[in-house]
């Protein structure tokens, strides 16, 4: 009980008197930071999953090419899941005495789960969002096919056996997909009337497509419950994560970027702990060597500490927590209208790992400093020369270490983040300490002679280069993170942006004639187009693989498929002939066929994930029918594609003169301004055979989703740039109070006020200087491994960051001593006396 | 004299310490006895190892050899746990730089010795003692708020809340100036008169080593001299 009285008073006296700042501020910014990070991660990341989630109209889908048990769609209703239904197939639709194969989608009413549905006035004018789900007896058609059909809404069209009415104009669906080889118009029509068009019948190619929204935790549930039943052959389980599109590979980005950035922050929150508990300590040497005097045995003196601790760390929680709480609410609020997160929205989660760090941070770091402070001897009250009897630099380092690792590790539940960070973290540590042997070597001879500012704070360098080298290792920690979370963010932006630039074609053209195609050229010429490469296509079915036979079928209706041969593709491929290897592919394996002799076998590049899928090899020889036909052809090379750029990709492609025999359609994209939408259908008039996709409203959707997840990272790199100018601050501030008795004695000599001023600023100029190029170079060995073991990213130096941040370095932490020492110095000797006693 | 009994008995006792350039010896052999309720002065030039010597005394640190017997207890056995037992039942201490807790107030730091030493009234003899020095208006202020004097007058107090068996004061009047030197005198040796305490005094001040009951003179960490209060006769 008197421990816990004395503790109290201690508490409260020292709260009030404002010497808890530090380490208070410390747990607050460590609990804030994680709280605001991770609570405004979790919140944004839910609205952006819930954006991507129109892609697919749901929050996941199950397709199959067979009607599946209607019980597993019952089940999913235990399940709370919502559920809807599309039934899509291609099938020819007739206006009088025009006709045109579709792409015919009955739906439910519950459709779309996720995402809208957008109707539009005229044929390729602006889409509007309805709520309205397509009737019964009615049909919604798109606008190609409005065109094609030469049709008017109230004018009928027949659909298998079906008579139905045209009543809309079908401007977008959200889960449309987008492929250039799927060329036909599209009709949405209401499933009750499915079966009197008899179009479902057997021989017929359906895909069932079966939504489902609802709680992750109950998503993954009912997913573990259907898995066991499902035929891999027949059925496929989707949802937006394994999307690897734009936007799917933005996501996934993103969220890494987040982890990075709250790990980063923990970090420096658990370095600004780190330094607030090593001065707690310090300044409470004398106090635990009175009480020891007077007849306190350790374990009294550590029973008090831990309690008094114990009282900062829940002070610290609990202001930490309403703290970042606030700066979350404040952000979320702010970027209203530009990044929509749900404020309505709790998680526990973020407040349980708030806490947690809070707690792990302020006993873990605290640790070390509480050893030395408990080891403290009674003789110190005699000779205040005796410190703690606990001085091991490598015990401190580890215990740190650990449990900077340990925290990092817990959070992210990433290894590999955590390692790599850590490692970056370890090499800084090591060379910093190298840096300072060095320092010390160099001061020697430049820190004697007269007392100038330069040589004073060269002296004071060198005198204190030990000492001072926990302080230049947080320094640069701090820097280096700042560094690595600000160049990550550039990258990652510009890499994203990168996917669609500026002048990224709009409208894709699909079934251009080989007649058709100079014209349509000199065309676009004319009238100021720019258009992008014209790719010959050709459709052929993918056989056998070296004389073995491949399953070719497409898997009809009411059919099971084929058991026998090797993997196919399960549908007719589309191969396309070049020699000049096309932006976005890079050669991985093999030699790619610009340089095909005559009597060679003909050469193929395949890609190198369908050639996964279908146990392709180099060397393995493919064979194609086209029409009545026959390639063969050798795989010799093998091909990674980007497929996140929106422009046309092939599975397999062989070099022009093995097709020159073989009659292609071509495909090509252009762009056209916004301000010349109105123009689109009078510039393709001459060429009406021809099929036009406007793919601007998918662009527009990816750069959406993209400018909002870059919006989300800057708030966060600001937010992390906060967290480490208080750890600077904080670091100054614990360095201003070890050089106070230094000041006090030299101000008393005689020394004029301006010369301790240039000095101490020089002195932190140096440190800061040193500290910001050692984080320099330490960065980018830990963006190195960032990038290409986690982010997938191409690696680059950064040599401008060689410059800037150790100017940035000095500046800032010159700016921030000098402002400390300004505070001091401002006070009269008599004062700074007073302080030091 | 009468023959109280021993409140110190030292015999051999040496300290030596490893420094850079080797080991040096501190203090040569010391062995003196004290009495209870003797006053003694230890005396001597700076560095001639007082401080060293009341350290070892108090228990706050070890003999390198030698034997320390503290109110019949061997100091020199026990370990770190049990002096400090030791030190707060029985030792009150004064120290040159008062030494108080700066984050508690004049009245916490006087209760600080009975809280440790468990007395269940700390607050009450606190409140007593604040009285005797003359400082119950500063109960509630704090060390930075209270002139050298006072600090040190407090330090008192609270050196004798627990009513110790001996006092070890290290430079007591070193940081004050002589109004107050003369005040903090007073009180110390009316306070020892009172409590029948044994005072050990280490002291650059010849005026407060005259008038303890005994001198001891250090030179280069040997006990050069011990020698009883000079007297001054008064008359022809």
């Amino acid at each position: 009980m008197m421990a816990f009285n004395l503790a109290w008073r201690l508490f409260k006296h020292e709260a009030r008197r404002g010497e808890l700042t530090i380490i208070l501020l410390a747990i607050i910014l460590a609990v804030a930071s994680v709280l605001s990070l991770s609570l405004f991660s979790e919140r944004l990341q839910q609205a952006l999953t819930d954006r991507s989630a129109e892609f697919i109209a749901a929050d996941s889908q199950l397709r199959s090419r067979a009607p599946v048990d209607p019980l597993w769609i019952e089940e999913a209703s235990k399940y709370n899941l919502s559920t809807a239904f599309q039934l899509s197939t291609r099938s020819m639709v007739f206006a009088g005495d025009e006709l045109a194969l579709s792409d015919v989608r009955a739906v439910d009413a519950a459709y779309p789960l996720k995402g809208s549905v957008k109707l539009a006035d005229i044929p390729f004018g602006e889409g509007i969002v309805t709520s309205q789900s397509v009737p019964a007896g009615e049909v919604w058609a798109d606008s190609r096919l409005m065109q094609v059909l030469a049709l008017n809404i109230g004018d009928e069209v027949e659909v298998g056996e079906a008579k139905l009415k045209v009543t809309q104009i079908l401007s977008e669906i959200p889960d449309a997909g987008f492929s250039v080889f799927n060329t036909d118009p599209t009709l949405l029509m209401n499933q009750l009337d499915i079966e009197q068009t008899k179009i479902t019948g057997p021989g017929s190619r359906v895909r069932y497509k079966y939504y489902f929204t609802g709680e992750p935790s109950d998503l993954d549930d009912y997913y573990n419950w259907l898995r066991p039943q499902m035929n891999r052959e027949v059925h496929r389980w989707t949802s937006i994560e394994d999307d690897e599109s734009a936007i799917g590979n933005s996501i996934a980005r993103a969220e890494e970027f987040f982890l990075l950035a709250s790990l980063l922050a923990i970090v420096l929150a658990a370095v600004s702990i780190a330094v607030a508990a090593q001065r707690f300590s310090q300044r409470h040497f004398d106090p635990v060597a009175i009480m020891k005097t007077l007849g306190a045995g350790k374990s009294m003196v550590r029973t008090i500490y831990l309690i008094q601790i114990s009282f900062i760390t829940l002070l610290g929680i609990v202001l930490g927590s309403i703290v970042g709480y606030l700066i979350q609410q404040a952000v979320a609020v702010g970027l209203q209208g530009q990044v929509e997160v749900a404020l309505n929205t709790w998680y526990w989660r973020p407040l349980g790992i708030a806490v947690f760090t809070g707690v792990t941070c302020a006993l873990l770091f605290s640790l070390y400093p509480l050893l030395q402070l408990f080891s403290v001897p009674p003789l110190r009250v005699l000779r205040r020369d005796i410190s703690s009897t606990v001085s091991s630099k490598v015990l401190q380092f580890a215990l740190s270490g650990g449990a900077v690792f340990l925290l990092m590790w817990v959070y992210s539940g990433n290894l590999k983040i955590s390692g790599i960070l850590f490692a970056g973290g370890i090499v800084l540590v090591a060379s910093l300490l190298l840096m300072t042997h060095v320092l010390i070597i160099v001061g020697r001879k430049l820190g004697s002679g007269s007392m100038g500012a330069w040589t004073l704070a060269w002296a004071r360098i060198r005198r204190r280069a030990m000492g001072n080298s926990v302080q230049l290792i947080s320094f640069a920690i701090t820097i280096m993170l700042l560094l690595v979370v600000l160049v990550m963010r550039n990258d990652l932006v510009k890499q994203w942006r990168d996917q669609l630039p500026e002048g990224t074609p709009n409208y894709f053209v699909a079934n251009i004639t080989e007649a058709q195609k100079e014209g349509l050229k000199e065309h676009f010429t004319a009238n100021n187009v720019s258009y992008e490469k014209f790719y010959p296509v050709a459709r052929g079915r993918f056989v056998a693989i070296n004389d073995d036979k491949v399953r070719t079928d497409v898997t009809k209706e009411g059919e099971e498929a084929a058991n026998d041969g090797r993997q196919g593709l399960g549908r007719e491929a589309n191969l396309s002939w070049t020699t000049v290897l096309q932006s976005g592919n890079e050669i991985v394996d093999g030699k790619w066929h610009d340089n095909w002799q005559e009597g060679e076998p003909v050469p193929l590049s395949v890609e190198t994930e369908i050639a996964g899928r279908l146990n392709i090899e180099l060397g393995d020889t493919l064979t194609f029918n086209l029409g009545s036909e026959i390639i063969n052809a050798e795989v010799t090379s093998m091909r990674k594609v980007n497929w996140q750029t929106l422009q046309p990709n092939f599975f397999f492609v062989l070099h022009p003169k093995a097709m020159e025999n073989f009659s292609a359609t071509y495909i090509t994209s252009f762009n056209l301004d916004e301000s010349r939408k109105n123009e689109i259908a009078a510039l393709m008039a001459p060429f009406a055979s021809v099929t036009l996709f406007d793919v601007d409203a998918r662009i527009n959707q990816v750069r959406e989703i993209i400018d909002q997840v870059s919006m989300a990272v800057e708030f966060i790199l600001i937010l992390v740039l906060v967290a480490g100018s208080l750890v600077l601050v904080a670091q100054v501030q614990a360095s201003m109070d070890e050089r106070l008795e230094e000041l006090a004695i030299l101000r008393t000599l005689g020394l004029k006020g301006i010369s301790i001023r240039f000095s101490v600023i020089n002195e932190f100029f140096i440190i800061g200087g040193v500290a910001g190029l050692m984080a320099a170079l330490a960065n980018e060995f830990s963006l190195y491994l960032l990038q290409t073991l986690v982010f997938q990213m191409p690696f680059s130096l950064h040599f401008e960051y060689w410059i800037i941040a150790p100017l940035v370095g000095a500046l800032v932490v010159g700016l921030l001593g000098a402002l400390s020492c300004w505070r001091l110095l401002s006070l009269n000797t008599a004062h700074l006396l007073r302080k030091m006693v | 004299m009468s023959q109280a009994p021993l409140m110190i008995e030292t015999k051999n006792v040496t300290k030596k310490v490893i420094t850079n350039e080797g080991e040096l010896q501190i203090l040569h052999p010391i062995s003196f006895q004290v009495k209870a309720g003797e006053s003694v002065a230890v005396i001597g030039a700076s560095g001639s190892g007082k401080s060293t010597l009341l350290g070892l005394l108090a228990g706050l640190d070890e003999v390198s050899t030698g034997e320390i017997i503290l109110d019949g207890e061997p100091l020199h056995s026990l370990d770190e746990e049990q002096r400090a037992r030791l030190r707060g039942e029985k030792v009150g201490f004064i120290f040159q730089s008062f030494m108080l807790v700066q984050s508690l107030t004049a009245l916490e730091n006087i209760m600080l010795p009975a809280e440790i030493a468990g007395l269940p009234n700390a607050k009450k003899l606190a409140n007593d003692i604040l009285v005797k020095v003359g400082l119950e208006h500063r109960a509630q202020h704090f060390p930075n708020q209270l002139s050298g004097g006072e600090q040190q007058r407090v330090a008192i107090a609270r050196a004798f809340i627990t009513n110790p068996k001996i006092l070890f004061a290290d430079e007591p009047t070193g940081n004050l100036d002589s109004v107050n030197s003369k005040k903090v005198e007073d009180l110390l040796f009316a306070l020892n008169k009172n409590s029948d305490t044994t005072l050990i005094l280490v002291t650059h001040d010849s005026q407060l080593s005259e008038k303890c009951d005994r001198q001891l003179r250090m030179t280069a960490g040997e006990l050069v001299e011990q020698q009883p209060r000079l007297k001054v006769v008064s008359g022809d």
